[in-house]
């Protein structure tokens, strides 16, 4: 069985998935529609809250008036179970480029900037102006901290907060497009790959199929090819309609976010036939993908992010590859990163890909 | 006699649930050149496993097959392109039209473009079909979906054609068109495998008869030797007479 061949059979199974695909208009249609319905309801109609969101302040200043500023700040605890909002830590003599690339690394969700007349120029009575720095590609926790600090700084007087910022202006949604992206894929390439070949034992065709000269080899290497056509289509098709529809500002490189979904989508399509290989038809299938991709959907902060979780579910989170893709996503679409920054999300989901694919082809069997 | 599939010692065990079962029990025996062969034997014995271990499908636990002297261990990607299998689930893609699943097949047996429309339209005319050759097969009925299957397993021209239970659940008409197709292929000089429940058709099909119970083949002979040898007026008795009365699981 030479390569040329197995091309040849992977490309001629690829070929088929995509003919009978076309003639499933019932799925066809909300394969597409699907994420652009979950952007426009989800996108208008959530929004989160916030819970230990790490805050950095930066005090340059050694008077009365920013001691008691910071105080308050440190205080302060929100309403959810006595939980404080945020978990504050100090530091001084911080340039504002410095820290803005201590919120690029996402170790702080905002700093505030407290310059060395603040005091003074209170004690004066004079006008006086902050720098409130946040990470606002995560809309819901720093609008939160926005809010609270113009809340805070109302009781003081004349202080003008500068809030510039660093991603551009965002939304919720520009938070949530890249999350139900990953969430698409995840959930697109395990469920159709698993459920194509659930159906085909079920009917017989897969068995069929390996009767005939092919190697179980190439079977897997064209439903991947179609996997990986299909499920890059829809992310392009989601990205523009999140463009028409909702005016998503997407601010990264079309190159590495392609390069993240490849590899993510051998990692889904890897599960898909692991899973497949557990059960003998489609309604088994679909109750096991239920039990696998529902908690994948709605622990990993599609919706919101991961910081406003308790403990526990985001040490879940973190066991979970949707997790590490989404998180790819964000850095690149919304804070226009490349691939520093995103390494070690990288690293994890290609581990995910060999692991599943490995797994895959050993429990593929061309056994009946 | 020419041998083109040699079986020695054949065993097949499974593991179920921590239970061990035998389903194939030191098997030994050979297909020759040109013959159509046929198994018999009640359910569960063990008639389908041999089948799948000949079609290269499953692996033998232990014991020799050789198919046009390949082993089925270490050569079934020699075997696979010599053989044509007809199975028992007739397995079409619903979604793709007949010649469509031909093509998929032809293609996947790497039948030259030119020679396989050809012969695609040859034998859709040949079973009747070709008026529904454009039409999804998710619509056809059993009788012709057996034969539709039957052409998916010869475009290639295999020199032996495996058909398990060609005729159950068919009607008449439908029956005596498959056996029509059987002796075709056979004279054609394919030689021909399979299993089937029915009696009647063993009898008048078969060169020779295996019956199989309990994973042992219990007799293997021609028919007319096999009624004569045990005093039996039909393959019924026959049947009877190796596998006894008892109703299997």
């Amino acid at each position: 069985m030479t390569i040329r061949t197995e091309l040849r059979d992977s490309l001629i199974v690829a070929k088929k998935e995509f003919k009978i695909l076309s003639r499933k208009k019932a799925l066809v249609i909300p394969l597409f529609l699907f994420p652009i319905i979950m952007i426009v309801f989800f996108g208008y109609g959530m929004g989160g809250t916030v819970k230990n969101a790490p805050i950095l302040i930066v005090n340059d200043d050694t008077g009365r008036a920013s001691s008691f500023l910071v105080q308050e700040i440190g205080n302060y605890s929100g309403k959810y179970d006595g939980n404080p909002m945020f978990s504050v830590t100090y530091t001084k003599d911080m340039s504002q480029s410095e820290a803005e690339s201590k919120i690029d690394a996402g170790i702080y969700k905002g700093v505030l900037l407290i310059p060395h007349d603040y005091s003074d120029s209170i004690a004066k009575n004079e006008s006086t102006s902050l720098t409130l720095l946040t990470d606002s590609s995560d809309t819901t926790t720093s609008g939160i901290i926005v809010n609270f600090m113009k809340q805070l700084l109302a009781k003081t007087g004349s202080v003008i907060l500068n809030v510039p910022n660093i991603y551009g202006n965002l939304e919720y949604l520009d938070f949530l497009t890249p999350g139900i992206i990953a969430l698409t894929v995840f959930m697109g390439s395990v469920a159709t790959t698993g459920s194509a070949i659930a159906g085909e034992k079920e009917d017989g065709t897969l068995v069929r199929m390996l009767m005939t000269p092919v190697s179980k080899r190439s079977v897997i290497l064209g439903k991947t090819i179609y996997q990986l056509i299909l499920q890059l289509a829809r992310a392009v098709v989601l990205i523009f309609a999140a463009y028409l529809l909702v005016g998503f500002h997407m601010n990264g490189s079309w190159l590495i976010i392609a390069l993240v979904l490849v590899i993510f989508t051998l990692g889904g399509v890897g599960m898909g036939i692991v899973m497949s290989s557990r059960v003998e038809d489609m309604e088994s299938f679909f109750q096991l993908n239920m039990l696998v991709t529902m908690p994948s959907m709605f622990v990993t902060g599609v919706f919101f992010p991961l910081s406003s979780v308790p403990n526990w579910m985001r040490y879940i989170a973190y066991c979970l590859p949707l997790t590490y893709a989404i998180d790819a996503m964000r850095a690149i679409m919304i804070k226009g990163q490349g691939l520093n920054a995103i390494s070690t999300d990288l690293i994890i989901l290609s581990l995910f890909a060999i692991v599943t694919f490995t797994l895959g082809v050993h429990l593929f069997r061309r056994e009946a | 006699m020419e041998p083109i599939i040699e079986v020695k010692n054949l065993v097949k065990v499974f593991h179920s649930r921590g239970r061990k079962i035998t389903a194939v029990n030191d098997v030994s025996f050979d297909v020759f050149k040109g013959e159509i062969f046929g198994m018999i034997g009640p359910n569960g014995a063990g008639k389908s496993t041999t089948f799948s271990m000949l079609t290269t499908l499953i692996k033998p636990t232990s014991g020799i097959i050789k198919v046009s002297g390949f082993d089925v261990d270490k050569q079934d990607d020699k075997i696979r392109p010599l053989i044509g299998i007809v199975p028992q689930k007739l397995s079409l893609y619903p979604l793709l039209t007949a010649r469509e699943n031909l093509e998929l097949m032809g293609n996947l047996y790497n039948v030259p473009k030119n020679v396989m429309e050809e012969k695609i339209d040859y034998y859709l005319e040949l079973v009747g079909l070709e008026a529904s050759a454009d039409r999804y097969t998710g619509g056809f009925s059993g009788g012709m979906k057996q034969r539709l299957s039957v052409i998916a397993a010869v475009l290639h021209d295999p020199q032996i054609l495996f058909w398990d239970e060609p005729s159950t659940g068919l009607d008449p008409q439908t029956r005596s068109v498959i056996w029509k197709l059987a002796r075709k292929f056979n004279d054609e000089g394919k030689t021909l495998v399979f299993t089937t429940h029915y009696m009647e058709e063993a009898d008048n099909l078969c060169d020779r008869v295996a019956v199989m119970d309990s994973g042992k083949m219990v007799a293997l002979d021609n028919p007319e030797s096999l009624k004569e040898s045990t005093g039996s007026a039909n393959l019924e008795e026959v049947f009877v007479h190796f596998t006894g009365e008892e109703v299997r699981d």
